[in-house]
């Protein structure tokens, strides 16, 4: 009996260890978005002002949430690590396994930000429930909806950086692509959402990965609406769609250039 | 008292290291109440070496060989006791000290891996302040004396590790240092190779009177190269002497080995110790003083014999030995 | 003396002078690092855009000055990791006794470390601060302050790197606590101080000193203030030497790879 609650100790502890460097990493979350309520307060003279649509609270929740899909997401590492796979040729070994490998990719990658993301999402709510004071009004459904968005807008994230790091079949390094990806979604997405942008630009923006990646999460988060709501799911699925069908084609493409070369 | 180049006198060094129980309470704990266990590296030693001096610095793995050899270089701070290296003492004449010494330390690189071994030393002739004339002129000295000649201006990542190293003694040589720290110089090479860099180290001592402290698992580096050898063990010293007479005290030993027609049943006896019995082929320890090799041969019956051997104990066994008595 | 501080000098300028040949070995990595790196400095302008759209005064700041105060963000942190790029993983070097090799020469230890390798990324930056100073207009006066700032800068937060990871001679795991601290001076050094209030403000000014790094340079350079340009070498002074005193310090209790073999 002991031999297992010592095992059961251990398991637990390791976990822990886990648990306390996310929380660590939380501090470069928690800076940022403590200068944003500084940028926010200072450009609301009046916290019920409305700029754009979006009261000071409101835009203090964006923030929060899209910072969460940003920060959990581990893109960077992900890209790395694709590339890694077909520079070195790894990924030919998988195609002879009973898998898909971007599915294996997309899968493990989003075992690994769920625990991430579950306590991003409980320490987000309590920096927001401090700084804020208030918590937007949300029924159990609504909150269960935007849950979904999140994964789904996970998901093609993923996707779509899976693609990224599927170009270095073609192209050495694929670095700077994500790079370029990184920005528009940095400058695009995460700090302001799409109403704040000039109209034309709103207008390319809706259709972009920034709606269903970022904005859609956060809008509906802050200003929950069915009508939105409906939207943006049936925009994520398109757009899931969308990027499995890249990924597939650059993945075909790219085993058939090893195959013709030989490696 | 007499001028030693290196004197070290009643050394100790202990590390305080911090215990850390595991996972995320460990680490809790070690902050509001770090546990601290001490572990003495090194305990109260003392020795002295000569100008010119070839020194074998050896012992088992954490002995505290390369902590005794940090404090020496000004690396590492002594808990207790004194240093001096050609007078200096390497806690407050760091400076001063490393112009007069030289280190190569095993694995640990020195050299920028995409420059030439020639680009190399110039940056290390700048580091130690010689004047660009002079650098030159000691590289092209040392250039022939470690024979450098063909890989001199092939960038170092593209050389093999035993050209490597032979560049990396170059380059702690280059300031022309008094005394020499080799840190397991022939590490990772083949037999050769080590041949070739220990005649090296051979010949740049016969040049320089440069005096050297080695430390090697090698036992073919400290017979090759030096006169007198230290051992410690534990932290502590076990061993100060000369090669000669490490090994004469063990030459009234031999070793027989002998293939025999017919199998012989013998017994530890005083004066003879078994090693190996498989019937047919034995290995036996004669201690001389108490036997000679003759009365030990008529135990074996020399009719039986078809092929014999008598030898000294290797080096090698005689060293383990030490380390091991002194376990005990 | 002289000679000492000029075979130092000779040391450190070979020491990037091979580093940079290095990173020339591949010309088109070492152009796109630059190039992307101006680049990704330039995206913060979209924010900038955005923010004056809404009001047209920032904390203070025009559009232009806050441009500058990008500039000199990207300056101070070019400067500091393209000359100095070890103060910022000193920890590793101190942790896995990489500091050994540093000690048996005879320059100075710090120095030497911090200098042995480069970041050329950072160049990038440097660029994209002379670039925004140019856009933000050029008169000769105000050029060789804004240089004057970018090297004290520099050389603050990289006094504060080997600060913080100097703690690693005494405690296991400063360099997390590093690396929290450079990440919070440079995330406040582009954003203007006016938007800050209170304690925030009061904390830029001391512990995060962002503010004489940063906002006392931009004031400086919009109107010329001999106190504030005393203060900014002061503290700039006051950093190195602490700097190099705590440095020097946990150098006594440095242990060197021994610690690892001892920890198992």
């Amino acid at each position: 009996m002991r031999k297992y609650l010592f095992i059961i100790k251990t398991q637990i502890m390791s976990n822990l260890q886990y648990v306390f460097n996310i929380v660590f990493s939380f501090i470069g979350y928690f800076i940022l978005l403590f200068i944003l309520f500084n940028l926010w307060q200072y450009l609301y003279s009046d916290p019920n002002e409305l700029i754009n649509g979006y009261n000071m609270t409101q835009m203090s929740w964006y923030v929060i949430i899209t910072e969460i899909l940003w920060m959990t997401l581990g893109g960077r590492k992900l890209c790395h690590k694709i590339s890694q796979d077909v520079r070195s040729g790894n990924i030919t070994y998988n195609i002879n396994k009973p898998y898909s490998y971007i599915g294996y990719c997309l899968s493990t990658h989003l075992g690994d930000v769920f625990v991430k993301g579950l306590i991003y999402i409980f320490l987000g709510m309590l920096t927001g429930l401090l700084f804020l004071g208030s918590f937007p009004k949300l029924t159990l459904i609504n909150i269960l909806v935007v849950l979904i968005t999140a994964i789904l807008a996970t998901t093609i994230s993923i996707l779509l950086i899976i693609s990224i790091g599927l170009i270095s079949f073609f192209i050495e390094d694929s670095g700077p692509f994500y790079w370029i990806y990184s920005k528009i979604i940095l400058v695009l997405g995460t700090i302001f959402p799409i109403e704040y942008f000039p109209t034309i630009i709103q207008k390319i923006l809706n259709f972009s990965p920034v709606y269903v990646v970022s904005y859609g999460p956060a809008k509906l988060f802050v200003d929950f609406s069915w009508d939105k709501a409906v939207s943006i799911i049936l925009a994520q699925i398109i757009y899931i769609i969308i990027a499995y069908g890249i990924c597939y084609l650059i993945y075909k493409k790219g085993v058939k250039k090893i195959n013709v070369n030989g490696g | 008292m007499f001028m030693a180049i290196i004197e070290v006198k009643k050394l100790s060094k202990t590390f305080k290291v911090k215990i850390k129980d595991k996972g995320l309470k460990g680490s809790l704990k070690s902050i509001i109440k770090p546990k601290y266990k001490t572990v003495k590296a090194v305990k109260n030693i003392s020795f002295a070496v000569e100008r010119g001096e070839i020194i074998a610095f050896i012992g088992p793995n954490g002995a505290g060989k390369s902590t005794t050899i940090k404090m020496m270089t000004s690396i590492l701070y002594p808990d207790k006791g004194t240093i001096r290296v050609l007078g200096y003492d390497p806690t407050k004449d760091r400076k001063k000290l490393s112009y007069e010494i030289g280190t190569v330390f095993g694995q640990k690189e020195q050299l920028w891996t995409h420059l030439t071994p020639y680009d190399n030393f110039k940056f290390f002739g700048a580091i130690y302040d010689i004047p660009e004339p002079v650098v030159e002129k000691k590289i092209e000295e040392l250039k022939m004396l470690f024979e450098l000649d063909e890989f001199i201006n092939t960038p170092v990542r593209n050389l093999s590790l035993g050209q490597r190293i032979r560049c990396e003694i170059v380059a702690s040589l280059i300031h022309e240092p008094k005394v020499l720290f080799l840190d397991e110089p022939t590490i990772g090479l083949d037999p050769v190779v080590k041949e070739n860099i220990r005649t090296l180290i051979k010949r740049m001592n016969k040049e320089y009177k440069t005096t050297i402290f080695l430390t090697s698992h090698d036992v073919g580096d400290i017979e090759k190269l030096c006169k007198r050898v230290i051992i410690i063990n534990d932290g502590q010293l076990v061993l100060d002497d000369t090669m000669e007479n490490l090994k004469y005290h063990y030459l009234n030993k031999k070793i027989v080995e002998a293939k025999m027609k017919e199998r012989v049943n013998l017994d530890d006896e005083d004066g003879i110790t078994i090693i190996k019995d498989k019937g047919y082929n034995l290995k036996i320890e004669v201690d001389t003083t108490k036997r000679s090799v003759a009365d030990a041969l008529k135990l074996l019956n020399p009719d039986n014999i078809i092929d014999i051997n008598i030898s000294n104990i290797p080096l090698e066994d005689i060293i383990s030995d030490i380390y091991k008595s002194k376990d005990l | 003396m002289l000679t000492e501080v000029k075979n130092q000098w000779k040391v450190t300028r070979l020491s990037i002078q091979y580093a940079l040949v290095r990173e020339l070995l591949n010309k088109a990595t070492f152009l796109s690092n630059i190039f992307f790196m101006i680049l990704n400095d330039s995206c913060m302008i979209v924010q900038w855009i955005v923010l004056f759209s809404i009001k047209n005064n920032m904390g203070g700041y025009t559009f232009k000055q806050v441009l500058l105060l990008w500039g000199m963000a990207a300056g101070t942190y070019g400067v500091s990791r393209f000359f100095f790029k070890k103060s910022f993983n000193l920890s590793e070097t101190i942790n896995s006794g990489k500091l050994d090799a540093y000690i048996v020469q005879p320059k100075n230890i710090l120095l030497s470390t911090i200098t042995s390798d480069i970041e050329i990324a950072a160049l990038g930056d440097i660029l994209f601060a002379l670039i925004v100073y140019f856009i933000y207009g050029f008169n000769m006066r105000t050029f060789l302050l804004y240089l004057f700032f970018c090297i004290t800068g520099g050389v603050m937060i990289t006094a504060i790197a080997i600060i913080l990871n100097s703690l690693s001679f005494w405690f296991n795991n400063a360099d997390m606590i590093a690396d929290v601290g450079i990440r919070l001076i440079e995330s406040f050094a582009t954003y203007p101080d006016g938007i800050f209030k209170g304690i925030t403000k009061w904390l830029l000014f001391t512990i995060i000193p962002i503010g004489i790094t940063n906002y006392i340079p931009i004031k400086v350079l919009i109107e010329f203030n001999p106190y504030l340009l005393i203060i900014n070498i002061c503290v700039c002074l006051l950093l190195m030497i602490l700097a190099y005193t705590i440095f020097s310090k946990g150098l006594k209790k440095y242990s060197s790879s021994n610690l690892m073999s001892a920890r198992i």
